[in-house]
């Protein structure tokens, strides 16, 4: 109940600040952020490895929406496009680290992440290269999403489609077989389950989800350039699952709130406090920078105690 | 012109090992993927551009005070805030770090000065050397130069030295170099407190070469294929990662098209990942 309330204050304090239309839209970013971000808990909380090129699988779904859309399909086949092409990432990224165990994964998730980024600029004839992309509003069977609100409650439907369908997923026979994996791996090949084969299908499903989150992502932003996508993304992913606590499915929405709404305040503060006139863009990475350091060090479990 | 090129290769790829040097050092004893040695490596840059241009120190004297300093401030960092990543899981030295990265990055951009011009640290000679027709750049030579007398302090700080050896003893096996009488704790400072310095020397050194400016730590991100096809758990493979990655960026700049050049330290990466995920190193091991 607690967490509805929270839910709708949030709300109502961005709709208070910058309009209705405004918070709004912050929900639609907020829905697939979370949507990305279940994807990493996917990896991070139930396998227990570490990706560090989650952003680049949302930009491989942004940059193939983006494209499909652009060649005239409509918004729905290309977001199952898109989510594909995320999966395509992540098995990618998973099958040189997995050799390598500890950090085979950390490493090759972030070579594929730093190509991926190299690879948009350079293709510039498909992708638009540094100039960016354009990114036309979602359509859905001859419907346009371009309000606001249509494009929030777009994006929270699929992301609690996508909650639900994870939770069944964790209770499943691979979602326990990650959990065993990651909790003691030589038991769990003990009992005979393949361990590096579910996590294998753990990257292919945490880079679907953010493979569809990105091609919604790039309908809310309306404008795609490869920097968008980079390794300050992957982080900012890491630090939202961080926030709300690496093993909570729902979690995922918190931390993506937090995330969401964490440059605006510091933005916002900055404005209120006078003389911040000078190197106010190194002040807000100040900021950012010893809140995310202050989270580890006091809340390691997550803002919320203990989640589920 | 050949011998230009591969010149220029090394003089990169020393500059790639000793990032990558500081990288798997922290590793090694720490067990924490540190995400702030380019933040480092442009804070020693910047405190040597300092010490020359405000206080008109020697560069060579503000060079050595600049990773003094970057030592002391990376000892300051484990006691304050790294030493909670012990016994942590890989999420959490990496957010730290991150987060520390960020604030180094962000108080470095704060000020005017550091943004507004352009820097650069001069070089005690300036004469380029002439070996028959072919010329050498004194900068590259420098860094070849300082990269070399380094390698050699630290071999022997690792092999003949009673801390070296306490903090590879504890890297290898904390809990029996415990048992001997080394202190994990003063070890997982040291580790961090060398990476910071070795980091901060590799900005100095690249001061002369590029522009001084915040946003130099990014030559950084080369020390992960470096260290990847050292093996992630060698020093002197890190070393002679680095150097592959400088001289293969070198002949690609020179030899194939545009662009390639920027892409091949990380697919160099995910190769070796794929065909030897213990470094290059294996090949020779392998029969």
């Amino acid at each position: 109940m607690i967490q509805y309330v929270a839910l709708a204050a949030a709300f109502a304090l961005s709709a208070l600040v910058g309009g209705v239309d405004n918070a709004f839209a912050q929900a639609a970013f907020v829905g697939t952020l979370a949507l990305a971000g279940l994807g990493l808990v996917l990896i991070v909380g139930l396998s227990g490895q570490l990706s560090l090129g989650h952003g680049a699988m949302m930009g491989l779904g942004a940059y193939a929406q983006a494209g499909l859309v652009g060649m005239g399909i409509d918004g729905l086949p290309a977001l199952a496009a898109a989510a594909t092409v995320g999966a395509l990432g992540g098995l990618v990224a998973s099958i040189p680290g997995r050799r390598l165990g500890d950090l085979g994964f950390a490493m090759s998730t972030l070579a594929l992440a730093l190509v991926v980024e190299e690879g948009l600029l350079r293709l510039a004839p498909l992708t638009g290269g540094a100039a960016g992309l354009v990114v036309p509003p979602l359509t859905v069977a001859g419907w346009r999403l371009a309000s606001p609100v249509a494009q929030a409650v777009a994006s929270l439907t699929l992301l609690g489609a996508a909650l639900w369908l994870v939770g069944r997923l964790r209770n499943s026979r691979l979602g326990r077989a990650w959990r065993a994996g990651r909790d003691d791996e030589v038991a769990a090949a003990a009992v005979g389950i393949d361990v590096r084969h579910a996590r294998l299908l753990a990257f292919v499903c945490g880079g679907a989800l953010a493979g569809l989150a990105g091609g919604l992502h790039a309908h809310w932003l309306g404008f795609l350039s490869p920097e968008q996508f980079g390794l300050p993304l992957s982080f900012e992913l890491l630090v939202l699952v961080f926030v709300g606590g690496v093993r909570s499915l729902s979690g995922a929405l918190w931390g993506s709130i937090v995330i969401v709404s964490l440059p605006q305040a510091i933005a916002m503060l900055r404005q209120a406090l006078p003389g911040f006139e000078l190197g106010a863009a190194g002040l807000e990475l100040v900021a950012f920078g010893l809140i995310v350091v202050a989270l580890v060090i006091w809340r390691p479990g997550g803002l919320r105690p203990e989640g589920r | 012109m050949f011998a230009q090129v591969v010149v220029g290769g090394v003089a990169a790829g020393c500059v790639y090992g000793l990032v990558a040097l500081s990288f798997v050092l922290i590793y090694k004893a720490t067990r924490s993927v540190s995400f702030m040695q380019g933040e480092l490596l442009m804070l020693g840059a910047f405190t040597a551009v300092v010490l020359v241009e405000a206080l008109g120190w020697p560069a060579w004297v503000a060079a050595v005070a600049a990773v003094a300093a970057s030592f002391a401030f990376g000892l300051v960092l484990e006691r304050a805030v790294l030493w909670r990543a012990i016994g942590q899981p890989h999420l959490t030295p990496v957010l730290l770090t991150f987060g520390l990265g960020l604030v180094i990055r962000g108080a470095v951009t704060s000020v005017p000065e550091a943004t507004h011009r352009m820097h650069r640290l001069p070089l005690p000679w300036s004469r380029p050397l002439t070996v028959g027709p072919v010329q050498f750049a004194p900068e590259h030579l420098m860094v070849i130069l300082a990269t070399c007398t380094a390698c050699a302090v630290l071999a022997l700080f690792f092999r003949h030295s009673r801390t070296g050896l306490a903090l590879r003893a504890c890297s290898e096996d904390s809990g029996v170099a415990a048992m001997l009488g080394v202190s994990p704790a003063a070890m997982h400072a040291l580790a961090w407190a060398l990476g910071a310095a070795l980091a901060a020397f590799a900005g100095v050194l690249l001061a002369p070469v590029t522009f001084v400016e915040p946003g130099m730590g990014m030559v950084a991100l080369k020390a992960f294929p470096a260290a990847v096809i050292g093996g992630l758990a060698s020093l002197p493979g890190a070393l002679l990662g680095g150097l592959f990655i400088g001289l293969s960026e070198a002949l690609a700049g020179r030899f194939l098209p545009d662009g390639v050049k920027d892409l091949t330290a990380y697919g160099l990466m995910l190769a070796v990942l794929l065909l030897f995920p213990r470094g290059i190193g294996e090949i020779g091991r392998r029969q």
